[in-house]
Order: structure tokens, then C-alpha cells, then sequence
């Protein structure tokens, strides 16, 4: 005789619903972050009077060994100009920020022709800086 | 006549989901340290432009940048007297024009000196002006 198996009545559990659509929705804010520059050395140099530098979608970084880099894929400086105009586009003024972030260490060979571009793109420069702590 | 309920009512904090609530706690403070603002100093550069050294240089007030030396229209200064100095020479200039400062740095300035001393000139009201050396090329005939 032939016992028939009864099947088994498996439901997904809805508890964990919440949970992992919680958990999807950060994965996804996270990977939207696109400016990921964390791979980047550099140390930023230390100054006073600084301010909040607000939202921008362009970061220029001059890493330890000087080699520089836009919104964290590294470039030579002859592309930075138009590179940099490509991201702004017609944005108006006030929302044409770049962010300087500058090794503390790097040298003016380096980082004024780095500014120039940026002053040639009609970007409005904010160097990334470091609160200075009296002694 | 008072009645003493036997039996107490014990709840336990469901322990299934403590995993789920740190892995949260995790996430949360991970996404907060990563998005810390940045804090800076705007700096407004006027648009590059090919000027004429000598008569610029005439017009304007002129810090030299070098390695170990700082030089205010060819007077030696120390970091500390930067602003001062810069002050007392724009006092009494109210037009932007007049305000300008050229700064010329050697190649070998690092950025953290350079970064000191043009706060000092903004801080001093002035506005920053960079001096850059063109590039040219020149062939050597063999």
C-alpha cells in the first residue's frame, strides 16, 4: 500500500519583511555614494576660520605620492579643465563648488596648475582643510 | 477578601531579533561616519588670464612664496607678520581691484605653507591672485 507524503506547507516569513527591505534600502544608499575617493592617501594641511563645505558633485584629490584624481578615477592635469566643465555644466553660480583635497605635503608644481584648471572651469574652489589646534 | 495571583506573567525580550537590531545599529553608525562634512576655506580666484608682469606688478601688492622665506613686495617677512603687514598695505583700499594680491610660489612651496599664508591674506582682505610661470619650450639645435 502507497502512503501518500504529505506536503509540507512552507511560507516565507513576513516578519523579516521589514528587516530586509530596511537593509536593501541602505546597501542602495550606500552604493550611491558614487564619489568614492576612501581609496585616496593624503592628509589634509591644517588651517582656521573654516566652514562647512557643503554638497558638491566635484572633488579634486592631490594623494601623498601627488598624483591627482577626480571625484576619486585619477586623470592627468591637461583633462582636469574640461573635465571639471563637463560636471558642472551650466550649473549656476554658487552651485559650481570643487572641492580641493591636497595632500599637506605637496608642492606648488603640483597644486597651482590643479587650481588653475579649476579657476579655468568656472568652478568655485573650497580646499579641504583641518580644523588648526592651538598649542 | 484578597486573592494573591499564583502565577506571574514573564516576558522575555525576543531574543531572534537582537542579531537583526545590531546588525542595524552597525550599518547606521557605519553610514554616519562616513558621511562627516567636510569642513574648508572657500577661495575666490579671479578667471586665469594672460597678464603683463611688470605693469600687474606695479598696481599690486606682491608676496613671493619660497621654500623657507616669505617675501611681501620684496621685503623678508615672518609667517606670523603676514596678515599685519597685508593689512597695513591695503588699509584704505575699498575697491576690489585695489585689493588684489599676486602670489608667486616656488615649485617646491607645500601646500600646508602656501594654505597658511593666503588665509593670512584673505583674513588681511585681500584677494588672492596666482602668479604662474608659463611653460614654453624651447628646441636646442644640434
Amino acid at each position: 500500500m502507497k502512503m501518500k507524503r504529505k506536503q509540507p506547507k512552507v511560507d516565507i516569513p513576513s516578519v523579516a519583511m521589514g528587516d530586509i527591505a530596511f537593509n536593501l534600502l541602505i546597501f542602495f544608499v550606500i552604493l550611491a555614494q558614487s564619489q568614492d575617493d576612501s581609496h585616496i592617501q593624503w592628509t589634509p594641511a591644517k588651517a582656521d576660520n573654516l566652514k562647512g563645505s557643503g554638497y558638491t558633485r566635484v572633488t579634486v584629490t592631490i594623494d601623498k605620492d601627488q598624483k591627482v584624481y577626480l571625484n576619486g578615477q585619477e586623470l592627468s592635469e591637461a583633462q582636469l579643465a574640461s573635465r571639471i566643465e563637463t560636471y558642472l555644466g551650466t550649473a549656476p553660480a554658487g552651485q559650481r563648488k570643487v572641492l580641493l583635497k591636497a595632500h599637506s605635503e605637496c608642492t606648488a608644481a603640483k597644486f597651482e596648475p590643479v587650481i588653475e584648471a579649476i579657476s579655468q572651469a568656472g568652478g568655485e574652489l573650497v580646499h579641504i582643510l583641518d580644523k588648526k589646534i592651538e598649542q | 477578601m484578597k486573592f494573591r495571583r499564583s502565577t506571574k506573567l514573564l516576558v522575555d525580550v525576543p531574543a531572534v531579533a537582537s542579531g537583526d537590531i545590531a546588525f542595524n545599529l552597525i550599518v547606521f553608525f557605519l553610514v554616519c561616519a562616513s558621511t562627516q562634512p567636510d569642513t574648508g576655506r572657500s577661495q575666490i580666484l579671479p578667471k586665469s588670464e594672460q597678464t603683463q608682469q611688470e605693469k600687474e606688478q606695479d598696481e599690486h601688492l606682491t608676496v613671493d612664496l619660497k621654500r623657507n622665506a616669505i617675501l611681501i613686495n620684496g621685503d623678508p617677512v615672518k609667517v606670523s607678520e603676514v596678515k599685519a603687514r597685508v593689512r597695513a598695505k591695503l588699509a584704505g583700499k575699498s575697491r576690489p581691484d585695489d585689493r588684489v594680491v599676486i602670489v608667486k610660489s616656488a615649485d617646491d612651496v607645500p601646500y600646508h605653507a602656501w594654505i597658511e599664508v593666503t588665509s593670512q591674506i584673505e583674513d588681511a582682505g585681500g584677494i588672492i591672485t596666482l602668479q604662474l610661470e608659463e611653460e614654453r619650450t624651447v628646441d636646442v639645435p644640434q
